[in-house]
């Protein structure tokens, strides 16, 4: 083959690589603590059946699940200021994270809070605690323990789902990418570069999540 | 100045719709199939087989969608040939496709007890009788409720075609939306569009999910 | 002599579970292996047809060999049926179709002559019909029924049988006992690893007490129930009755 492979066209631009791997892990770090937040009151008021908002919930989460992120970041930056509503690249980039995440993990910490044995708050009940005691001990913090591997991939899935966020000018990893190749004219080069540092993040980002997982959420010392 | 009706929007839009419909089976066709060969090296009993498909799988699982279609579209360029978008969309997420599939369904492959491979085995069957005969047929009724779970992913995964330039439902949006100035409308009917397609695909997942604790048979 | 298994050493990692086994047994004969839970007695029985590998020793059915890291079980399998203590049944096949299925598949007989083999089959087990009916429509007793008629529709030379009753409700051991005794009488030989003693002295004509990876002690199950020679025979004995 007359084409020779040359990586060194990408080296050279390891501080853009640096700075967008950077962003991009900020970005997911924002989206996921707000993110599980969102989701986790989702949760609790789908579990609860709080009327109104069990409802509304509900219709959020079919919306989000059924849409592609590309679109829901589209509308929030190109779409929304129509309304008034002006948003930077980061500021889009962000809620569009923590909107999406969001309706994920309503879902799956909901159906941790559901697989809670009855008995086990009525045990709770039994032993006097109160009702956001039982909440707070019995209810969310098994269920959470129970569902952190599925929230740890979903997490993984939305900072490789980031990659988008090019398209708005936010400068995260591939953003660099598209620069990179723009000024080198190496673009497999590049991108197969680009592809293995987002394979690296997605490895160190779940064992980070099962550091943290075993540290906070389980809370359980080695036996 | 705008010369685009809601009509001449919508109908555009349609048209992008039929593009990401074509992708969406192409992909889910090809990708299964890519999925069932994927599925045989990663439970093959030679190993060399079982590590090339398990590193391809961890790759297509661990990468964005969108440096896969990068790599797919410049790749071929490399070779001297003028790759058109629809032909590196439809690769990449075939490709993509194949490697999730591979994993969901050797999920349900590997659900199916010890004792039916040990029966089948005693019976002196060979493995690919014991796969035909007994292990698929079961391992096919848990799989149908992720498979349409995943066909979802896929609707959306085509949305990111539009960045290598495939004119599907969402890159039509975009040019709508910039020749129009309404992106607002023009998303919002994007969105639904997707919503349409997806959420009729995740209910359905959703009712075989609840119906597989039904009788085997 | 119909099997014969010589020198016969199997490790689980450090674990030595056979620790050299050899054992003649002839045609019709009906063989009871018992023993403790971790004797080794259900690692031998999966080890004659290949179900488990083996670092050590030869095991020979009916003329056919099978060597320690042998992969081509075919020929073997063919001439050794097996009976599981959790039946094992294909769920989403009927009971008819269970024991068509290997005849169809391994031995290519045409698909009438499997149903008319199936019958048969389903009819020698009592169960002639419930050719239709799934797995999950029969009882536990019935089940295993249908397991036996499974293994015997492949005409095999020997027909293990791994604690086939442990798994059932004790009102449905004897119809699954009464359907192997039966095939005893017709002079079936059969290996099986069983916690029924009253049966083993009854039916059987050789007993086999294992011991930490060894046979301790064979012979006649009379003979054995009676005046057990070895102290852990003895043990094991008392400890059942």
């Amino acid at each position: 083959m007359a084409y020779s492979f040359d990586f060194t066209a990408v080296a050279q631009y390891h501080t853009q690589l640096a700075v967008g791997v950077g962003y991009t892990l900020m970005l997911t770090a924002l989206g996921a603590v707000l993110g599980v937040t969102l989701g986790t009151l989702g949760a609790v008021v789908r579990a609860w059946r709080i009327r109104p908002f069990a409802q509304l919930f509900g219709l959020y989460v079919e919306l989000i699940r059924n849409t592609p992120f590309i679109v829901q970041l589209f509308f929030i930056f190109f779409g929304l200021p129509a309304l008034g509503l002006r948003l930077g690249e980061w500021q889009a980039a962000i809620i569009a994270v923590v909107i999406n995440l969001g309706a994920y993990s309503t879902e799956i910490i909901r159906a941790g809070i559901q697989a809670i044995p009855r008995g086990q708050i009525e045990a709770a009940g039994s032993l006097a605690m109160t009702r956001t005691q039982i909440f707070r001990h019995v209810v969310l913090q098994p269920a959470l323990q129970k569902v952190w591997p599925a929230l740890s991939s979903q997490i993984v899935i939305v900072m490789l789902g980031t990659s988008v966020c090019s398209q708005i000018a936010a400068e995260e990893l591939t953003f660099a990418a598209n620069f990179i190749q723009s000024r080198n004219f190496r673009a497999f080069e590049t991108y197969i570069v680009v592809a293995l540092i987002y394979l690296a993040l997605s490895v160190g980002v779940r064992a980070l999540l099962n550091q943290i997982g075993q540290r906070f959420v389980v809370k359980r010392r080695p036996a | 100045m705008n010369e685009f009706s809601t009509w001449d929007i919508l109908r555009n839009l349609g048209f992008g719709a039929l593009w990401t419909i074509g992708l969406s089976l192409t992909a889910f066709v090809l990708g299964g199939s890519a999925g069932l060969l994927l599925l045989t090296a990663r439970m093959s009993k030679k190993v060399w087989l079982q590590r090339a498909a398990r590193a391809y799988i961890e790759f297509f699982q661990g990468t964005p969608l969108l440096m896969q279609l990068f790599m797919v579209f410049f790749g071929i360029a490399l070779l001297g040939v003028d790759v058109p978008p629809w032909l590196a969309a439809a690769l990449g997420l075939t490709l993509f496709s194949s490697a999730y599939l591979a994993e969901i369904w050797r999920g349900c492959v590997e659900a199916i007890p010890k004792g039916q491979w040990e029966a089948s085995a005693s019976l002196a069957m060979t493995w690919l009788e014991q796969m035909r005969h007994v292990i698929l047929p079961q391992a096919l009724r848990i799989a149908v409720a992720p498979t349409v779970g995943f066909s979802v992913q896929i609707v959306k995964g085509t949305a990111v075609t539009s960045i290598i330039g495939f004119a599907e439902l969402t890159k039509t949006g975009s040019m709508l939306a910039n020749a129009t100035f309404q992106p607002f409308m023009v998303f919002g009917f994007v969105a639904l569009g997707y919503f349409i397609l997806c959420y009729p695909l995740s209910h359905f997942a959703a009712h075989l999910e609840r119906k597989f604790h039904a009788p085997a048979h | 002599m119909l099997l014969r298994i010589d020198g016969l050493h199997k490790h689980f990692g450090a674990n030595h579970v056979l620790k050299g086994i050899d054992l003649r047994i002839d045609e019709g004969q009906v063989v009871a292996i018992i023993g403790r839970s971790g004797s080794g007695k259900s690692t031998l029985l999966r080890s004659i047809n290949g179900l488990e590998t083996f670092d050590d020793g030869l095991i020979e059915v009916d003329g056919e060999r099978l060597y320690a890291g042998q992969t081509d079980l075919r020929a073997l399998r063919q001439k050794v049926g097996m009976v599981f203590q959790q039946f094992n049944l294909f769920p989403h096949l009927s009971a008819g179709q269970n024991v068509m299925l290997a005849p169809q598949v391994v031995k290519k007989t045409p698909v009438a002559e499997c149903e008319t083999i199936a019958r048969a089959m389903l009819a020698k087990v009592g169960l002639a019909e419930k050719f239709d009916a799934y797995p999950d429509q029969l009882s536990g007793g019935q089940q295993q029924r249908v397991a036996i008629a499974r293994a015997l529709a492949m005409q095999p030379k020997v027909l293990l049988c791994d604690e086939i009753t442990s798994a059932l409700d004790p009102e449905l051991v004897n119809e699954v006992l009464a359907v192997v005794k039966q095939l005893a009488s017709e002079g079936m030989t059969l290996i099986m690893v069983t916690h029924e003693m009253r049966f083993a002295r009854e039916v059987g004509d050789k007993l086999v007490f294992m011991y930490q990876g060894r046979v301790h002690e064979s012979g006649h199950p009379k003979d054995l129930f009676a005046s057990p020679q070895t102290p852990e025979l003895q043990n094991f004995i008392g400890a059942i009755n």
